[in-house]
């Protein structure tokens, strides 16, 4: 069963967390917080906490405008897990999939030329931005649950 | 996230750790681990919540706010992060000293140098709103230096409120942030100087003494008092005499044990303090404020433990009273409470403390560096952070500086985790020492032990000695491997402003603006001719950091800062 980030706006305390850690384990070379606020380019973290409290990553929609739009297969879908991904090695900064991302998730990295963006951590197993909430406002769940509670 | 750490070194510690989960009791390190991760900005000194429009933070991944709400940059909220933790530092000291002072002008204490001690409450009062009396107790080109430089105080009160207004806002220059820093710093040297002499001048010169520590020292045949944090000596004077009539042990944790004449038994270390309480064996303690953990209420009242909260406001006593009055209450406690089971491991170390100048002759160690019969000078301080196992590091250091020949200096609460695992202790010297290092010391006397435990005022004069007398850049470093308190920041900064490399874990909150590291690296560097090591690892170990030190003392590696101010 595919799993979904839930955000839970009323636990979300707009602390930036998960920005940070997100940036120190997923962007940085070096993987040690103190290290990774020196790097350059500065790693660009995928979750976004922005205005409100709310922490915002890529939902990895079903119908995905940003695999539409890319012109050369970078952005896909890992079809056991379905998380949408960017195979950095064959991006070619066009940037159509940041234009055609409808909650603007998608960064444009100039220094590195591609674009950048949540996978959910699909090669750790959990999401970081999950596990450092210090409310849970984060959390990982199944798709039918999250259904069931919304409706 | 998952977080496996040892807890503690100490066996007498872990002996109760299986007894605490299964009584789901909350210990320091439970707590720690759901505290993680802790807030990254904070920790790197990125973070400010100095008025109502924030808190704000500087955010290192993302270009949108990395201002302040008032327009702060991450340089200066890292230098003002320092500042505020220098400053609440200094005021630890300057509590003592002005506690102390107040309690003598009261003249209830007849001192035992009478003449002196006047003098010396003459200085304090002066030391409120001047800084030239103290002049004299600090060697001239120290004084010349820190006057060019602005960091030597002008007087604590005025000083103070200066610098507390520079957390204030306004247009301040990082490097005149630094030099506010540094002056408050310097109060409290100064401040601790003063305690020094009063301390001395009531009680009189002591020599080195037997201390009992851990577990072991409780008594379960009869009533335990327990002293927790810093209390005035003159009250803990009070309450052993009082103590010693009615057949009470009384206990020290995280205060200085000893007391002319008497030297308190030692129970646990900072670290460990809620451990003590799990003996059954405690009938009453008596709580300050520094170094005590507010969790002790929690744990105190699962075992039934009367608290006695010494610095209330509501409390206008005379010390004489109120030193009854603990005793009373400690009795009545144990007659409650002798029928309930008491659980202490027979686990004890004995410690020989409190050297001075007059044991270690400087001169001695000096001519020790130069024959190459030892290889360098190592002054291990700070009291323990829960984000290493306890103890680990301390002993690990103390243990590879010894084997190879470094002479170990302790003071205040390293001495006491160092003496739980047998280093201040003269009879076993043959197991962690070099043979080097071994001469020198049975030199010095049968009763100096590995690692040497002065007092912290006496280690001043000891360090000024050694500077006076000995040749610039000389093989002196002071490590501080588990830090914690913000005293603990003030003592670092002092030792680099002594011209001593100093060597300070975990990072101090400045590591999130390069430019602010560099800017203090540069500072100690130029001006005091002393290194400043801020770690950028985290996950070092233990060994690791300290054959860092060791190659370094020894001339073999830069201090591991050279072309890097800030590793």
């Amino acid at each position: 069963m595919v799993k979904i980030l839930m955000v839970d706006k009323r636990r979300c305390t707009g602390c930036h967390q998960c920005e940070l850690w997100c940036g120190t384990e997923i962007a940085s070379v070096s993987k040690e917080l103190y290290q990774a606020i020196h790097e350059n380019p500065q790693p660009v973290a995928r979750v976004f906490v922005e205005g409100k409290n709310f922490a915002l990553q890529c939902r990895h929609c079903e119908e995905a405008p940003c695999i539409e739009a890319c012109p050369n297969g970078t952005m896909r879908r890992d079809p056991e897990t379905g998380l949408v991904f960017v195979y950095e090695p064959t991006c070619i900064a066009c940037w159509m999939c940041v234009m055609a991302c409808p909650f603007g998730v998608i960064t444009p990295s100039s220094s590195l030329k591609v674009a950048i963006k949540c996978d959910r951590c699909r090669n750790m197993g959990y999401p970081i931005c999950g596990e450092v909430c210090p409310t849970q406002a984060i959390r990982l769940e199944e798709r039918k649950d999250y259904r069931a509670k919304a409706f | 996230m998952e977080f496996i750490q040892k807890k503690s070194m100490d066996r007498a510690v872990e002996y109760f750790l299986p007894k605490a989960f299964e009584m789901e009791l909350s210990l320091i390190w439970d707590r720690y681990e759901g505290q993680l991760p802790e807030c990254g900005f904070c920790e790197t000194g990125l973070s400010c919540r100095d008025c109502l429009q924030g808190p704000c933070i500087s955010h290192p991944f993302r270009n949108s706010n990395k201002l302040g709400v008032c327009g702060k940059d991450k340089d200066t909220l890292a230098i003002q992060s320092l500042l505020r933790l220098v400053l609440k530092g200094s005021m630890v000291y300057l509590d003592r000293l002005s506690e102390l002072a107040k309690e003598m002008e009261s003249k209830q204490w007849r001192p035992k140098n009478k003449t002196r001690t006047d003098q010396n409450l003459k200085e304090v009062q002066s030391f409120f709103y001047d800084g030239s009396l103290i002049k004299k107790e600090f060697p001239r080109n120290f004084i010349r230096q820190w006057e060019e430089l602005r960091i030597f105080p002008e007087g604590m009160v005025r000083d103070l409120f200066r610098a507390s207004q520079k957390l204030e806002g306004g247009l301040t220059e990082i490097e005149d942030l630094l030099l506010w820093t540094f002056r408050s710093a310097m109060l409290a040297l100064l401040s601790q100087r003063l305690y020094g002499n009063l301390k001395k001048s009531i009680f009189g010169e002591w020599g080195p003494a037997k201390v009992k520590v851990n577990l072991g020292v409780l008594d379960s045949s009869r009533p335990n008092l327990l002293l927790y944090g810093y209390l005035s000596p003159l009250l803990k004077q009070k309450i052993a005499q009082e103590a010693q009539k009615e057949a009470i042990q009384v206990l020290g944790v995280c205060t200085d044990p000893l007391i002319p004449p008497f030297t308190l038994p030692v129970v646990t270390t900072y670290g460990s303090q809620e451990i003590p309480l799990m003996t059954g064996a405690v009938d009453l303690i008596v709580a300050a404020d520094q170094g005590v953990y507010p969790s002790l209420k929690e744990v105190a009242k699962e075992y039934e433990v009367p608290i006695f909260y010494l610095n209330g406001l509501k409390r206008n006593n005379g010390l004489r009273h109120l030193a009854k009055e603990i005793i009373d209450q400690t009795k009545k406690s144990y007659e409650f409470r002798k029928r309930l089971p008491r659980d202490i491991p027979q686990i004890k170390e004995s410690a020989m403390m409190r050297f001075s100048k007059e044991e270690i002759d400087p001169k001695r160690i000096l001519k020790a560096l130069d024959g190459g019969e030892i290889r360098g000078v190592a002054l291990l301080c700070g009291s323990g952070n829960v984000k290493f196992s306890q103890d680990h590091e301390m002993t690990t250091f103390a243990r590879e500086f010894l084997k190879n020949d470094i002479l170990c200096i302790s003071t205040g609460e390293s001495s006491m985790a160092l003496a739980k695992y047998g280093f201040l202790n003269p009879d076993s010297k043959g197991d962690f020492c070099g043979q080097g290092l071994m001469s020198l010391l049975k030199g010095l006397g049968e009763q100096v032990p590995s690692v040497i435990d002065f007092e912290e005022a006496e280690l001043i004069d000891f360090i000024l000695e050694m500077v006076r007398i000995g040749k610039k850049g000389h093989s002196m470093v002071a490590c501080y491997p588990e830090a914690n308190h913000s005293s603990e920041v003030v003592e670092a900064l002092r030792m680099a402003a002594l011209g001593i490399n100093t060597y300070f874990w975990p990072a101090l909150p400045i590591t999130g603006s390069q430019r602010a590291m560099e800017e203090i690296s540069k500072f100690c560097k130029e001006k005091f001719g002393s290194n400043l090591y801020i770690p950028l690892e985290k996950k070092m170990e233990a060994r690791a950091k300290a054959a860092m030190v060791f190659k370094a003392l020894t001339g073999q590696e830069g201090y591991g800062i050279s072309g890097q101010p800030w590793r």
